[in-house]
């Protein structure tokens, strides 16, 4: 069985005597696959709390949680060697300049001295810092700390980089930056990454996988990329024209349509169907085609739908009309 | 090949041993505490009295300088426990002077951003990271107390006659572990300080205070209330009778080595207890 990234078994957090998380257990990603993990919730949900039992930082009242199979409680110094982590305040000594910063955050995770530095220099030069390494950080603007604090993160080489609210207050260009530097990190370097964010759209774009957090308790755990995989075969239509016997031939291909007003079709492709199949059907009918996307189930669609808020969300509308279909026809 | 060209590349190959690690932190304090030239500045003028004495060593072990004088002159010259308390209570001034003006550097700058949540998300513990800071403010004060202290007691010990270091053996162990009692007081003082108190003005002034405005508050206490307890809160005079008691001088009245070494402890204790209660890698909201 391949070994998760994190793994918790009834975890509870108590905080005071306040009880912050109520006995979460879940298996979370695979360990060097290099996959990103995205835990969403509102505020209160116990996002931040989750991050910090990871980190050792507080200790589990009941349960346990592991990370790269160690517990984070009891070997809490190893899993600290393999972890990066990126606090979401803007944590930094401001009198250290990038590399000395970088230098000493790498030795104490463990790079040798003369290594250190040579990964400083090439993290600061990485993350887009290289001709601001020599400033001190006080000197730095909110989007250059923000990627020294990921610079941080990663100069040690860890195997899973837990990033809280990586894009917070970044500019636009600096938060797609920040975003192809999340890709990189687990595409071309093989680490799992932990994105902890509010913004949808962010996580959407880097996670493959996301964990959906509400008052304390585990709501929805979704693996994104099955769901991108599942989404595909889901077409939406709109033509123009007389389309009274392009239903019957979609069916006969093997297609399940449902029909709406206005020329709309929404389509589930077989898996063998390709969609210039399905431009060619529609010429055969003397129909033109005014729009065609392949839609799916946003991440918002999801959240929504975990936190209560969307009945359903429309991949599974579509499904379910699928099913009622042979009625409605 | 040039870094920048390099491209970042995810370090897999051995990691330094832990402690190798542990002492990064110090190397770096040591780093803030010398780019400070009042602190370097203060560390040479602590060298003098060291010095004077050293010169008054050479001068009592040379008979032949003072053959002229007073027969009584031979008794001021002695080096004895009176000798070494004087050494003790010049440097120990000196002592907090240095800590009043490189401790506050310490932690604030880490806490004053946040920036503890990036240590204690690394391997090493609050206590390590504690101890490691520690470590390099120990150093300097041990730089102007008992190292100094210890080269006069070697220095005397080779230039009196044979058997004296025997004899007087208590002097130097006294020294050195009357001045390890006091530099670990002082430099929880700065510490504790540090970790409190943002402003390094402010938080020179409180490890003033602490030594020189506490003794007063103890005198003051047992004056007004007529108790003995007030004495519990005067370094001063803790560790001034755990010097006398250690080194076999004679004790001032209303002092014993018992009352000092509670003192001590209890001031370490909560100097520890508001260290533990600050370093924390997040505010927690109860």
């Amino acid at each position: 069985m391949p070994q998760p990234v994190v793994e918790l078994d009834d975890l509870h957090v108590t905080l005071g005597r306040r009880e912050i998380l109520h006995g979460i257990s879940c298996r979370l990603g695979v360990s060097g696959s290099g996959r990103a993990i995205g835990l969403l919730g509102p505020n209160g949900a116990g996002k931040s709390t989750l991050i910090r039992t990871l980190l050792g930082f507080h200790t589990p009242s009941r349960g346990r949680a592991r990370v790269l199979g160690f517990d984070c409680h009891k070997n809490r110094r190893r899993v600290l060697e393999r972890i990066g982590y990126m606090p979401e305040t803007d944590s930094f000594v401001a009198s250290m300049t990038g590399v000395e910063f970088l230098r000493v955050m790498g030795s104490l995770s463990g790079l040798p001295a003369e290594i250190a530095l040579e990964k400083a220099h090439e993290t600061l030069f990485h993350v887009g810092l290289g001709e601001a390494r020599y400033r001190t950080l006080g000197t730095y603007s909110l989007g250059m700390r923000q990627l020294a604090r990921l610079a941080q993160a990663i100069v040690h080489g860890p195997e899973l980089v837990i990033l809280d609210e990586p894009t917070n207050g970044l500019d636009p260009a600096a938060r797609r930056r920040m975003l192809e530097l999340i890709r990189q990190m687990k595409s071309e370097h093989g680490m799992s990454v932990i994105v902890c964010s509010h913004l949808l759209a962010d996580v959407e774009q880097v996670c493959d996988e996301v964990m959906i957090l509400r008052d304390g308790l585990m709501i929805h755990h979704a693996d994104l990329e099955a769901e991108r995989r599942e989404n595909r075969r889901f077409v939406e239509l709109e033509v123009e024209g007389d389309s009274t016997g392009f239903a019957a031939a979609l069916d006969e291909l093997g297609a399940a349509c449902v029909r709406e007003p206005g020329g709309r079709f929404r389509i589930v492709l077989p898996l063998d169907f390709e969609l210039r199949q399905l431009w060619k059907l529609a010429a055969e009918h003397g129909l033109s085609v005014r729009r065609l996307t392949q839609r799916r189930d946003t991440l918002e669609e999801i959240f929504m739908k975990a936190m209560g808020l969307l009945r359903q969300t429309p991949g599974e509308a579509a499904s379910n009309r699928e099913e009622m279909a042979p009625e409605q026809r | 090949m040039a870094v920048y060209k390099r491209g970042y590349q995810r370090y897999e190959g051995p990691r330094a041993p832990h402690a190798e690690r542990l002492l990064v932190l110090p190397r770096e304090a040591w780093r803030r505490l010398t780019a400070q030239r009042i602190v370097t500045a203060l560390l040479a003028l602590s060298c003098i009295w060291p010095l004077l004495c050293a010169l008054f060593i050479y001068i009592a072990n040379h008979a032949e300088l003072w053959a002229g004088l007073d027969r009584g002159f031979s008794r001021l010259l002695a080096i004895d426990e009176t000798f070494i308390l004087t050494f003790m209570k010049v440097q120990s001034v000196f002592s907090v002077l240095l800590a009043a003006l490189a401790g506050p550097g310490l932690i604030s700058p880490d806490l004053g951003n946040q920036g503890l949540a990036l240590y204690f998300s690394r391997p090493i513990s609050r206590l390590e990271y504690v101890l490691a800071k520690m470590a390099a403010l120990v150093w300097l004060l041990s730089l102007v107390t008992w190292l100094p202290g210890l080269v006069l007691f070697v220095m005397q010990a080779s230039m009196a006659e044979a058997g004296w270091a025997l004899a007087h053996w208590r002097l130097g162990a006294g020294l050195v572990l009357g001045f390890w009692l006091w530099v670990a007081l002082v430099a929880l003082v700065a510490l504790a300080s540090s970790a409190w108190v943002r402003w390094r003005l402010i938080a020179g002034a409180v490890v003033l205070g602490f030594f020189f405005v506490l003794p007063g508050i103890g005198v003051l206490v047992n004056a007004i209330f007529r108790v003995a307890w007030g004495s519990l809160i005067n370094p001063l005079q803790a560790a001034y009778g755990v010097w006398c008691a250690l080194l076999g001088a004679e004790m001032p009245a209303g002092l014993s080595l018992l009352t000092g070494l509670v003192s001590l402890a209890l001031m370490g204790t909560l100097l520890s207890l508001a260290l533990e209660r600050k370093l924390r890698p997040v505010e927690v909201v109860r």
